[in-house]
């Protein structure tokens, strides 16, 4: 049984069909990366998956039980965190602070959780030192180190990560992109990526949307070496370039 | 000199009301991004249930104890019944409730109390003490001393504890503070009762000083709102420095220039942030976090 299935989704802002029928796994262990053109969908997957989006139809399975229609408080109790699209860090709270609140889902003294607030920084030594900076005094990339961070400190099942490397410069990109591989040892991952390259790099298997349907899935080789990806991939640019 | 010091104790002690019933403005706001317009009322209710516990001959402690517990419920109800249905719309319909909550509010007090004044007894039995050139009143002492409490416990609670974090969290990103697993609506529940017993607590403090009427709310909120904007809107420290010198302000004003224009003052000052400042005193920290 897969950790996280989605069976023939879909969800509608308004008169918008965002997701028109979303069909995919992921297994316990592995990291599955989507990848797809803006407004593919890829996000509204990781929303619905997290309660922020409500399912029109379809079912959402979490270790065989369903959370389709959850609110996102209780599927983060459940074992699923969330790291949403730009970050989303708490401007006026310190990095330290951010960090902790990730705890938010579970039962713990605050004592032992801020413990383990700063033995997270074993992992991202590059924001250690700004431990007690508000958090809208960061950079780009170290707001993404301290957004993942927090999501890893739910102690999550399964982490879904929205466009980690969403504009950040490609140096902090590979930093960010060998963080997760640390990650996937402990943890099943969900990626959301635009940059194909990257998400399929650290990838066990990945799956193609395109305008609200999974069109493609496949080991990241096979992805890699067919044609639709590549005219997925391109697909964005050349829209931006219309 | 002699006179101006007297004029800072009574206008600090003014203000402390000014800054609590303020400062429940900027907790629901930052909470909820809406204006309160029932946070005087709040001040109202609070002094009428302290004036009815006391003439139903409870002690004047138990009295403050059973008024406050009150405003904590009244805090839960106009939140499930004012702010909740309405959290998913824009601040408009909201806004608009929090209106409508405070004219039921005045005209249930009228209706039950009727609309002669009610004088409440101070909490001390002397009136005051007298130090140096200045006559210390025992109530504006009780005021200054409880909201200098309160601004302590706000700053420890809001900066040391991991429940005023996912408060602060919550006013900041709500959506955000759901995925981390708070829980959003016990946030917003927990700054609609604290909002009340604050705005609760100003009503009964300042009830001895004024007389306890259907007006003293909105007065008072009046007072407070031009407090929040002289602060800088959304600042916690902000209200607090804002009721104060609004408070010094008008008392001055009415000592060397003109009593009837006492509340004129207010409203001048409040004018003139307008202008000149409309950020605030402290507003620039907002523009720094947007």
């Amino acid at each position: 049984m897969p950790l996280l299935e989605i069976r023939n989704l879909v969800v509608r802002y308004g008169e918008i069909e965002a997701l028109r029928g979303v069909t995919c796994a992921v297994e316990q262990g592995q990291v599955v990366t989507l990848l797809g053109a803006n407004g593919a969908g890829k996000s509204t997957t990781l929303r619905a998956i997290s309660g922020l989006a409500k399912p029109t139809s379809g079912d959402i399975l979490f270790d065989g039980k369903s959370i389709a229609g959850l609110g996102p408080e209780a599927i983060v109790r459940m074992g699923i965190s969330h790291v949403p699209e730009g970050r989303r860090v708490f401007p006026g709270l310190t990095v330290k602070e951010n960090i902790m609140l990730g705890a938010s889902n579970r039962r713990a003294p605050t004592s032992e959780i801020s413990r383990e607030a700063d033995a997270m920084f074993d992992l991202f030594p590059d924001i250690r030192k700004f431990t007690n900076a508000l958090g809208w005094t960061l950079s780009g990339g170290q707001l993404q180190m301290v957004a993942v961070a927090r999501g890893l400190m739910a102690k999550p099942r399964l982490l879904l990560l929205d466009e980690p490397s969403l504009g950040l410069a490609p140096v902090i990109v590979q930093a960010v992109f060998k963080i997760i591989s640390e990650i996937r040892r402990n943890t099943t991952v969900l990626l959301v990526e635009q940059n194909a390259r990257m998400g399929l790099s650290v990838a066990d298997y990945g799956y193609v949307l395109e305008t609200g349907r999974i069109v493609l899935g496949g080991k990241p080789d096979a992805l890699w070496g067919n044609e639709a990806i590549r005219a997925a991939y391109l697909g964005g640019h050349a829209k931006v370039s219309a | 000199m002699d006179l101006a010091l007297q004029l800072l104790f009574t206008g600090i002690g003014i203000g402390a009301v000014y800054a609590l019933v303020a400062l429940g403005f900027v907790l629901i706001f930052r909470a909820t991004n809406v204006v309160n317009f029932a946070q005087g009322e709040f001040s109202m209710v609070a002094a009428y249930l302290m004036v009815v516990a006391v003439e139903a001959g409870l002690p004047y402690w138990a009295a403050f104890i059973v008024a406050l517990l009150g405003m904590a419920l009244l805090g839960v109800i106009f939140n499930l019944g004012v702010y909740y249905p309405l959290r998913h719309r824009t601040y408009l319909p909201v806004i608009i409730a929090t209106i409508g909550a405070s004219i039921l509010l005045a005209n249930s007090v009228l209706a039950i109390y009727g609309p002669q004044p009610q004088v409440l007894e101070g909490w001390f039995e002397t009136p005051g003490i007298q130090v140096g050139p200045v006559y210390l009143d025992s109530q504006y002492l009780l005021i200054i001393g409880v909201t200098i409490c309160l601004v302590i416990f706000n700053f420890w609670f809001f900066e040391k504890t991991l429940l005023g974090k996912k408060l602060q969290a919550t006013s900041q990103d709500k959506e955000m503070a759901s995925l981390l697993g708070i829980s959003v609506s016990t946030m917003i529940m927990i700054t609609f009762i604290y909002s009340a017993v604050l705005g609760g607590l100003a009503g009964i403090l300042v009830a001895p000083v004024l007389f306890v009427s259907i007006q003293m709310g909105s007065t008072i909120a009046l007072k407070a709102f031009a407090a929040t904007i002289i602060g800088g809107f959304g600042d916690v420290a902000g209200a607090i420095i804002g009721g104060l010198s609004l408070g010094v302000i008008e008392t001055f004003g009415a000592a060397y220039i003109s009593v009837p224009y006492k509340d004129g003052f207010a409203f001048l000052v409040l004018i003139a942030f307008l202008i000149f400042r409309p950020q605030g005193i402290f507003g620039e920290r907002v523009a720094e976090k947007a």
